[in-house]
């Protein structure tokens, strides 16, 4: 699944670690999402858009 | 080297199964020391012929318990991709090595050492699950 977590990311200035430590998660769980290597789960969907203050849709495209 | 602390449910989960494995090896120890010295019988002699498995069967429960409590769901879900390629794998080999022992004269396979061959699995598959990742 494309997103543009990487864009979002990079607007606010954090590293992978620094967006790991904000979802209390792993860097290589925020690497393998933003990659779209791993596709999260719905409520760690809703936790990323929550934290960068915009929708699942913005973040995420199901596009191929 | 790129490394990364472990979490809270990770620690929890190395702590109960060095635990585990720790009572495994009093155990076994026990269990082989009174078969040589104490010669057992009756009801004893079960009981200490499946002593070593109980920290096994204990190990398996600690997996479960880890799954219920990993937080990340992206290392949750290498650990159960590694599990489940190598329960495929042990499987895989034991079977293929049963037909083998049933037909053809090779060394036999004693069933205790399923459990460490899963977990070798468990290790390489681990490996090459994080491979997909990089």
């Amino acid at each position: 699944m494309k997103n543009q977590l990487r864009v979002f990311r990079a607007q606010r200035g954090w590293s992978q670690a620094d967006l790991a430590e904000k979802l209390e998660v792993s860097r290589q769980s925020v690497n393998a999402i933003e990659t779209g290597k791993f596709d999260p789960s719905l409520p760690l969907a809703f936790k990323l858009a929550r934290l960068f203050e915009t929708t699942i849709e913005q973040l995420f495209s199901d596009e191929q | 080297m790129n490394c990364t602390p472990m979490n809270a449910a990770v620690r929890r989960y190395t702590y109960r199964f060095f635990v585990a494995m720790t009572l495994y090896c009093v155990f076994l120890f026990i269990a082989v020391w009174m078969f040589r010295h104490g010669h057992p019988s009756g009801i004893l002699a079960y009981i200490l012929a499946i002593l070593p498995a109980i920290p096994i069967v204990a190990s398996i429960a600690v997996v479960g318990i880890y799954l219920g409590e990993e937080k990340d769901e992206f290392i949750r879900n290498l650990f159960i991709q590694a599990a489940v390629w190598a329960i495929g794998a042990t499987l895989a080999v034991t079977s293929v090595w049963g037909f083998l022992e049933l037909f053809l004269p090779v060394p036999h396979l004693d069933l205790y050492l399923v459990f460490p061959m899963f977990w070798a699995f468990v290790g390489v598959c681990s490996a090459l699950v994080r491979m997909r990742y990089r």
